[in-house]
Order: C-alpha cells, then sequence, then structure tokens
C-alpha cells in the first residue's frame, strides 16, 4: 500500500501565561492509501494538536516548532512529495477541504447558526472546484434554453471562461467585493447548490432538497455531524481526519456514522481515514493501523489486531487491561497516578513515572522508536537493542 | 506556594491582566493623582472662608478672565474667580458627585437585581418591566426632568442621577445570578448541604459582581461628565461654586478670544475641562481593563 | 416571527403608558400652578391660570388628571411652552428636523467607521491597531461631548476660522426670511430644502455649518460600537463554526467577514438602541454649545427656565424613538438570525 503522509519529529508548542506547553514531542507516523489508521490516548495527550498540526490551523498561542509533514500525492504526472509545514497559508488554504478535510468533536457548534445547510455545503464547492463548476455552466450558458438575455449572456461567457483558467483571477475578485455585480456568480453558485444536494443524497440523507433550505437548529446532533461530513467529503479528500467525531453522539448515532464512514471508504468516495478517539472499542471495530499517544508522543503504532493481541508498550498493555471485561470481578484495573502537566513534563519517557517497568534510563532520555515487527513500533526502552548506544557512548545506565 | 491557593492565583493571574495593560496603569496613576489632590485640598488651595471651601475666591467682578500669572496660577475666569482654587476643590467636588451617586444607584440597583434574579416569578416580573420602562428615556433628559421638579443645585443633580442610573445595575445583576444559579457548580453545592444563604454569599455573588463592578466604574466617568454638563447648562452648582462643569460655563463667552488673539483665554476652559477629561479617562481605562480582566471568554486567549 | 414581533409590539405599548405615568408622576410634585401650563394651548390662556386650575380640575385626585393628561396630549394638544412662546406641539414639530438633520449626517458616518474599526480591531487583537482603536475608543468615550464641542469650536472656528457654529449663515438666513414665496419649507433640513429649492448653496452653507458638529457626534458615539464590534468578533473567532471554515479552506477574509462578522452583528445590533439613545445625549450638548436651533438646545433651555411641559413632551418623544427603534431592532434581528425567524 503506498504511503500517503509521513510525519515527521512534529513538536508543537504553545505559549502561555503559565509556561510553555510542550504538547508534541516529536510525533513520527506514516499513514497509507486505502487505511483507517485509528489515535487513540487519553484527553489531553495531544491527538487533536496532532490532527490540527496536519492541517496547520494551530490557533495562536500554539506554534508548530519543526518536523516535517510530508504528502505523497500520486497524481496523473509524476509522484510528488510535499511538506506541508513549508508550504505558503495559500497552498494550505488550496489543500484543506480538497485533499485532506476534518470533522469535529462539537456537531452542535460546528455550523454555522445564520448559514443555511445547502449555503455551507456548497460553500467547499465553491472553494475547490471552480474551474469544473465554471465549465458546467458555460455549457448551461451555451444551451439555446437558457433565458438571459444577450449582451448580459456575452458578459456572463466571457467571465466563467475567465473563472475556468484562473478562478482567482483579480477581475474576478473584484467583482465578488461589490455589492450589486456580485450577481455573476449566480449561476456558479447555483451549480454549487446542485452538487451540495448530490452529496447530501449519497450519504443517504432524504429529502435532500428540502435540506439544502434548512438551518443547523433544527436538525439532531447525528444529523448535524452528517451535514459535517458531507462538508469534508465535498471534494472528494485523500485523507479525512476525524477529530472524536462520535464521541458527542450516542451509542446508535456513533454507530451509524461509523457504519457510514466504512461504507464511504469502501466506494472510494475518501482514501484513508484518521480516526481520532479515546474508545478502544471503536478502533478495534474500525481502524487497520493503531497508533497510541501518551502525553504528546506516540507510544506505539501497529496493524490492529497485532496491538491488540500483543501490545508491547508498557502504556498501551495498561490501557487495555484498564478496558473492562464482561469476565472480570472485583475492582477495576487503572494507571496508577496521572497525566503529567505538560508545562514541566518528566524527563526522559513521559510515562516512566507512572510506568510500572520503568528503569533507570527512561529519566534520561525519550527513548528511540525502535521497530518490533515489520509493521509494529514501539518506543520503549524495553525493546531498545543497545540502550548504551541510545545515550550515547561512555554514559552509565545507572 | 502561592500556587497551592486557586483563589490567591486567580487573583494574582487577575491583576497580571489588569497590568500588563500599559492603559490600565496609567489609568491608576491618574486616579491616586487626583485622589491626592483631593484629600491634599485644604493644604494645595487654603479656603478664604472655612465655612464654605467650595465657593472660589474672587477678586473684583471684571467679567474679562485674567491669564496666569504669580498670584493666580491657572489665571482667573469670568468674574475673577482663582482657576486653581475651582480646579483643585473641583476634584473633591467630583469625587463627591461620582462616589454618592454611583455608590447609591449600585446598591439600589444590586439589591433590586438581586430580588428579581434569587425569587424570579412576580416579583421578577414587575421589577423587570419596571426597568425596562424606565431605559426608554435617556440619562441625561430623564435628569434633567428630575431636576426641573426637584429645584437646581448640585445636591438636586446627584439625586436625580442617582435616581436613574440604578436601573444600569439591576439587569447585569439579575442575569449574572441567573445564569450562576443554573451552573453545575451551585447544583453541586445545594446537592452537598450548602444552604441557600451561603450559595449565594459565597459562589454566586463574588462571580456575580464582576460586571456590576465594570459598569460602576465606568458609571463614575460618565456621572461625572453628565452631571458636568447640567452644571454647564445651569441646572447645577451656582456661579462661584468650585465645580468643573461649572467653571467651563463661565468660559462659554469668552471661548473665541478677539480676532488677533483668538485663543486668548485658552486657560479658562483648558484647566477644568482637562481636569474632567484626565478623570473620567482615568476611571474609563480601569473599568476597561477590568472589563478585559474579568471576562472569561478572553482570559487565557 | 408574527408571534415575536406581536408580543414586542405588546410590551412597546406597555412602556409608552409606563412612560408616560412616570412623567406625569414627576410632573404631579409641582403646585398646580406649575401644573396649569401644561394645559394651556394658546397665548390667551396663559394668562388664565387660576381658572385654568378650576377649570382642568388640577387638584383632583391622581388617576383622574392622569387620564385627562394623556386624552389632550393623544388629541394633539402638548401644552404650552413658555421659552418658545408657541404651543409645544408647533414648536417641537418645527425644531425637530434640524435635530434629524445632524443625526441622520452622523449616523452613517458612525456605523461604517464603527463597525470597520471594530472589526479590525478584533481581528488583529492585541496589535498595534487594537491598541491604538481601543485607546482612541476609551479616550472618545471620556470626553464629554460639550467639552469636546467648546475645544473644537475654539480650534477650528477660533484659530483657524472655518467651520462656523450655527444652523446657517446670518445673511442667507435673512434672504430666507425675506423670500418665502421662492424659498418653500419641504424638510425643515437645509441640506435638502436647499436642492429641492433649486439652491445648492444653501445646501453646502449648511453642509460647512454641519463639519464640526457632525464631527463631534461621530468621535463620541463610535467609540461605544467600536468597542461592541471588537469584542462581538473576538468572541465569534473562537466558536467552533470559524474553525470549520478554515479546514474547509476558507481564505482569511471570507472567515472573517462572511462568518464571524455576520454573526458577530447580531449582538451589535442589540446594543444599537443605546446608540440611539446616547446619539440624543450627545445632540443636546452639540447644539447647545454650537448654538444650533433644534430640540436639544430647547430641552437645554427649557430645563433652565423650568418650562415643564417640554420636559415631558421630550421625554414622550424619547419614549416613542425607544419604541420604535427597538421594533427595527427586532425585525432586523429576526431578519438575520434564522434561530429567531423560523423559531
Amino acid at each position: 500500500m503506498p504511503t500517503l503522509i509521513e510525519v515527521k519529529d512534529l513538536v508543537t508548542n504553545f505559549y502561555t501565561y503559565e509556561g510553555v506547553v510542550r504538547a508534541l514531542n516529536g510525533v513520527s507516523l506514516t499513514i497509507h492509501h486505502g487505511t483507517t489508521f485509528g489515535l487513540v490516548g487519553e484527553s489531553g495527550c495531544g491527538k487533536s494538536v496532532f490532527a490540527h498540526s496536519l492541517l496547520r490551523i494551530i490557533p495562536a498561542p500554539g506554534r508548530i516548532e519543526s518536523g516535517q509533514v510530508l504528502l505523497h500525492i500520486n497524481s496523473n504526472s509524476e509522484p510528488r512529495v510535499i511538506d506541508l509545514l513549508r508550504q505558503s497559508e495559500t497552498y494550505m488554504e488550496s489543500l484543506r477541504g480538497d485533499r485532506i478535510s476534518m470533522v469535529f468533536q462539537e456537531p452542535g457548534s460546528a455550523l454555522n447558526p445564520i448559514m443555511s445547510i445547502g449555503e455551507q455545503v456548497a460553500e467547499s464547492f465553491l472553494f475547490h472546484r471552480q474551474k469544473e463548476m465554471s465549465a458546467a455552466v458555460l455549457e448551461a450558458l451555451g444551451d439555446d434554453r437558457s433565458r438571459i438575455p444577450q449582451p448580459l449572456k456575452s458578459i456572463l461567457i466571457a467571465l466563467y471562461r475567465r473563472a475556468q483558467q484562473n478562478p482567482k483571477a483579480p477581475i474576478l475578485r473584484l467583482l465578488n467585493r461589490l455589492p450589486l455585480l456580485r450577481w455573476w456568480g449566480r449561476p456558479m453558485q447555483r451549480q454549487a447548490l446542485l452538487r451540495a444536494m448530490a452529496i447530501i443524497a449519497s450519504l443517504g440523507i432524504a429529502n435532500p432538497e428540502e435540506m439544502l433550505h434548512r438551518y443547523p437548529h433544527n436538525l439532531s446532533g447525528g444529523m448535524k455531524q452528517r451535514i459535517v461530513i458531507a462538508v469534508a467529503l465535498a471534494c472528494h479528500p485523500m485523507l479525512l481526519i476525524a477529530d472524536e467525531a462520535t464521541s458527542n453522539l450516542d451509542v446508535t448515532i456513533q454507530a451509524q456514522i461509523l457504519e457510514l464512514l466504512r461504507e464511504l471508504k469502501q466506494r472510494t468516495e475518501i482514501s484513508s481515514i484518521l480516526l481520532i478517539t479515546h474508545d478502544l472499542g471503536v478502533v478495534a471495530e474500525t481502524c487497520d493501523q493503531v497508533g497510541v499517544m501518551y502525553a504528546g508522543n506516540l507510544c506505539e503504532a501497529a496493524p490492529v489486531t497485532e496491538l491488540f493481541r500483543t501490545p508491547r508498550h508498557p502504556y498501551t498493555q495498561a490501557l487495555l487491561n484498564s478496558v473492562p471485561q464482561f469476565s472480570h470481578t472485583g475492582e477495576l484495573h487503572s494507571i496508577e497516578g496521572s497525566v503529567p502537566n505538560l508545562v514541566a513534563p518528566p524527563p526522559g519517557c513521559r510515562f516512566h513515572p507512572r510506568c510500572p517497568q520503568a528503569m533507570a534510563i527512561c529519566r534520561r532520555a525519550f527513548p528511540e522508536t525502535v521497530a518490533v515487527n515489520h509493521d509494529h513500533q514501539v518506543a520503549c526502552y524495553l525493546y531498545t537493542q543497545n540502550p548504551r548506544k541510545a545515550l550515547g557512548d561512555g554514559q552509565a545506565l545507572e | 506556594m502561592i500556587e497551592n491557593y486557586p483563589r490567591l492565583r486567580e487573583f494574582r493571574y487577575t491583576l497580571f491582566r489588569i497590568f500588563r495593560n500599559p492603559t490600565a496603569v496609567l489609568g491608576f496613576v491618574l486616579l491616586f493623582f487626583f485622589l491626592f489632590v483631593a484629600v491634599c485640598a485644604p493644604l494645595l488651595a487654603p479656603p478664604k472662608n472655612p465655612y464654605n471651601p467650595y465657593m472660589m475666591p474672587h477678586k473684583g467682578y471684571s467679567p474679562i478672565p485674567r491669564p496666569p500669572n504669580s498670584t493666580f496660577v491657572f489665571g482667573t475666569t469670568s468674574g475673577q474667580y482663582d482657576i486653581f482654587y475651582g480646579v483643585v476643590w473641583g476634584t473633591r467636588t467630583a469625587f463627591r458627585v461620582g462616589l454618592f451617586v454611583v455608590g447609591i444607584a449600585a446598591l439600589v440597583g444590586i439589591t433590586l437585581g438581586g430580588l428579581a434574579g434569587y425569587h424570579g416569578g412576580i416579583v421578577d416580573e414587575v421589577i423587570m418591566r419596571f426597568v425596562d420602562v424606565i431605559f426608554a428615556i435617556p440619562t441625561l433628559v430623564l435628569a434633567m426632568a428630575i431636576v426641573v421638579a426637584f429645584g437646581r443645585g448640585l445636591n438636586n443633580i446627584m439625586i436625580a442621577l442617582a435616581l436613574v442610573v440604578w436601573r444600569n445595575y439591576v439587569r447585569v445583576m439579575r442575569s449574572g445570578i441567573l445564569t450562576l444559579r443554573d451552573q453545575d457548580f451551585v447544583a453541586a453545592a445545594s446537592v452537598m448541604g450548602v444552604s441557600d444563604f451561603k450559595i449565594i454569599l459565597r459562589h454566586i455573588l463574588p462571580n456575580a459582581i464582576y460586571p456590576v463592578l465594570v459598569i460602576a466604574f465606568m458609571d463614575m466617568g460618565s456621572m461625572v461628565i453628565t452631571a458636568a454638563f447640567m452644571s454647564f447648562v445651569g441646572l447645577g452648582a451656582p456661579k462661584g461654586y468650585a465645580d468643573w462643569g461649572q467653571m467651563v460655563a463661565l468660559a462659554r463667552n469668552y471661548i473665541v478670544g478677539p480676532v488677533e488673539d483668538p485663543l486668548r483665554f485658552w486657560y479658562t476652559i483648558c484647566y477644568p475641562g482637562g481636569c474632567i477629561i484626565l478623570f473620567v479617562l482615568a476611571w474609563n481605562l480601569i473599568g476597561d481593563a477590568l472589563r478585559d480582566a474579568f471576562d472569561p471568554k478572553l482570559r487565557r486567549g | 416571527m408574527i408571534a415575536f414581533i406581536t408580543r414586542r409590539l405588546l410590551f412597546l405599548i406597555l412602556v409608552l403608558f409606563g412612560v408616560s405615568v412616570i412623567i406625569f408622576g414627576i410632573l404631579m410634585t409641582f403646585s398646580p400652578e406649575r401644573r396649569a401650563a401644561a394645559y394651556v394651548a394658546t397665548p390667551q390662556q396663559a394668562k388664565d391660570i387660576p381658572r385654568i386650575i378650576e377649570q382642568y380640575g388640577l387638584d383632583d385626585p391622581f388617576y383622574q388628571q392622569y387620564f385627562r393628561w394623556l386624552g389632550e396630549v393623544l388629541s394633539g394638544n402638548l401644552g404650552w411652552s413658555l421659552v418658545a412662546t408657541r404651543p409645544v406641539r408647533e414648536a417641537f414639530l418645527y425644531l425637530l428636523p434640524f435635530t434629524l438633520e445632524l443625526n441622520l449626517c452622523a449616523a452613517p458616518l458612525i456605523i461604517l467607521i464603527g463597525i470597520f474599526l471594530g472589526t479590525q480591531a478584533g481581528i488583529h487583537r492585541d496589535s498595534g491597531l487594537d491598541h491604538v482603536t481601543r485607546v482612541s475608543a476609551i479616550v472618545g468615550w471620556s470626553l464629554p461631548t460639550f467639552l469636546f464641542a467648546l475645544l473644537l469650536l475654539m480650534v477650528f472656528y477660533g484659530y483657524f476660522a472655518l467651520f462656523p457654529p450655527g444652523v446657517i449663515s446670518d445673511d442667507i438666513a435673512i434672504w430666507i426670511a425675506d423670500h418665502p414665496d421662492i424659498y418653500r419649507r419641504f424638510t425643515g433640513m437645509y441640506t435638502i430644502d436647499g436642492l429641492l429649492n433649486g439652491h445648492p448653496e444653501i445646501t453646502l452653507d449648511a453642509l460647512t455649518h454641519l463639519v464640526l458638529p457632525v464631527t463631534t457626534q461621530v468621535i463620541v458615539v463610535v467609540a461605544l460600537l467600536m468597542r461592541v464590534m471588537r469584542s462581538g468578533m473576538i468572541e465569534e473567532i473562537s466558536r467552533d463554526y470559524v474553525t470549520t471554515a478554515r479546514a474547509k479552506g476558507a481564505d482569511r477574509r471570507t472567515i472573517y467577514l462572511l462568518h464571524a462578522r455576520r454573526n458577530a452583528l447580531i449582538p451589535v445590533i442589540t446594543v444599537a438602541g443605546q446608540l440611539v439613545a446616547f446619539s440624543m445625549e450627545g445632540s443636546i450638548a452639540v447644539e447647545v454649545v454650537f448654538n444650533r436651533q433644534g430640540i436639544g438646545q430647547w430641552l437645554a433651555a427649557s430645563a433652565t427656565q423650568l418650562d415643564m411641559p417640554v420636559l415631558m413632551c421630550m421625554c414622550l418623544f424619547m419614549g416613542v424613538v425607544f419604541v420604535i427603534t427597538n421594533l427595527i431592532i427586532d425585525i432586523l434581528y429576526a431578519h438575520i438570525d434564522p434561530r429567531i425567524r423560523l423559531g
């Protein structure tokens, strides 16, 4: 399976009054085409920060310090690898919603309350598909049946020809800012609404035409989340990031949404999914690959069955252990201690204060990531071949 | 060490947020300056008449103001009143007016707002409808109407303003209590067995008071302005009283001097006017900084 | 939506009723002689106070007098103004257009400048522009309108000899008085009437006289609007739907103007009522200082001379303005926010 996105040593900090919060401490992982990658961890471990860093929508006072986010684009021409962290903001704007989309946790507030559903879904097309829609408009204009009188028609045709070549042409931008002349964009908006209706329908929502005119406050939570997914899928992104997308929904709706995502992946509307969640059950059901995060680091990454069967990192083991089983009697297992304060995290491996198998070396420096199996990585000194080498020569282990 | 006391930590964070603003520091500096002047008024400008120190001394009755010189440091107004004296004692007047009006109005407003928010029901309805009606008339107009009914004078201005301005506090207090009353932490306290009264005192009041404080600070300035205008128009202190607004009124005919020297009488308006502006600015700067510091949405941004 | 508007209308009628009761209550603190002036409509009657007290039963119980007075008001008789030596209604209708002119010129400036600067300050929070905007907003809020007006007058009229006070130049005023057949009073505003009568120089002259008053009015009121717009923008920018828009690939302009600002305008609209009230108060100071005729100057003069009927008329007028403004705000609100429109 070809690689889709490769993240190397991503470091993100937040500069707050209380100090510098080291949210991401050098996270590296790889997502392949056509897979669902689940990212698990407790609240506050940095999963969301990771997702936001991929899209570079970290709000101030946060800043991505270093690292690489390599996107592999295998277009019809030669395949290219682009480091997203080095691109301009304009490039990122064209990328977001088009190649990489994100769905958030709170469907209730994710939609603009004063815009209709149709407008909001259509916006995705208006941002990224102007060329195709301009072509469609030109076709409709060329049709003799269109009722627009002649001088206006030629103007429109000229404008849309321009839009087809370069949607961001200065003349078009100027027209968009003037109150009355904005009318030129109407045909394209109608096109966008048609496409919006199509994608809403493809998600299995009944009465898509009526839905276009409704407003977010009329919809239930599950429906809103479906609309948010429609917005994210509008341009068939390569990667869909679902940041706790089902955490705030009740279980039945959650099941429906997950089923929907699976179906969409099967229909190859999305290529890959990065599913961020704290629910191991969801991961077990839907993911191909899993990554476990703790306090800003990726502890372990493996194919799903292997992770559940043979977890290597002590944190993963403790996590799986704490999931209540039907057969279990007696007290529930929990992990001793609490999540560290990321302003002053523990030195070395951030889990070592709570780790039942901690060694002296664990507090010296963060362990390298080691491949235990062909697809299974762990960041733990238990699996490092040569700990001395990890610390550099000449240092004592004690 | 201070980290162990969350209230203290929040307080220190609030102080940080207030003083992070250079404008807030300026506001406090100005305020302390005026406080100093007001307190030391008898020393800075010894009163000629110990029974009525607020009447400005005047040498003569000439209507033409005299520029600053060795005897009259800031010059004299029309009618030969000492501007420096008026400015110094006018500080006391300004504090008196502001503190009286805002104090009474806030007290009344908080009480009524608290009653409305806490009891709800018919009490709430009646109070809020009354407040809604009273909001229909702008402050200045209503205050003028009351002053016309009660008669002129600085005291009546203060009473009139207090009778109008309490309305600013009722809604804010009431909405504060309502939001807090429904919050989970109040329900938690209630479930834990804390009495209603204690809940109000320890949980609701300290949280609901912040917006009231902000409005109180801003109102100090507004009230001084409104009172000054009413004095300017002639509804307030009598001629010769040490009140900044009254002094500007005296300068009214001399804003524009003779053609060859139009700014000749600048001191008649700039000294008292400058004091009004700086005084109100001080309170507004502090109030604005408080608002930014207290607003939970703007915190930790 | 209809239910919403109906409810608001009923509420506003209640407000008018309440305002009238309050004003009347204030009036009743007067002695019967003073109160008699509120019932007088012609100059002859002004001399006949004892008979009026008798005739109008000014010694009767409160509610009787109130309804009698209400009846008079509703039939158009607002009493006699000592200051204007005319019936209150007549003087009011004559002076109102001047104040309207001032406010109609200032209002669009206030709205445009306030929204623009407030939005920019909210977007670029804690930047240099934000601090400058905030500081100037605070300074504008701290400036007493009358003082600022005086200072402007001193500098621009006294020193630079531009922009004179008053409504119109003396020679033009004399010309208008001398030629009632040529110059007809359509709206009562010199700017519009000048054009309607085919004399653009009158309009120009009126505009020159308007520069300083409008500047004063704008600078003092815009402070409030900027502040509310700024905090509204800051709040909306931090909302989830803005993050969604960013993740969709929206450019900054779309995010700030089409998403955030539209939502931020909603609380700004509710503040608009306060702004109108504040503008009214500002007009009073501006008219007094710049010696412009208008209801503000009339009010100040009436207050000093204890002319009660005028004050009552003004309070009633303010009540009506409040009611109308609230109605407009409610309609705008329902138009912008679909949650209210569709329930």
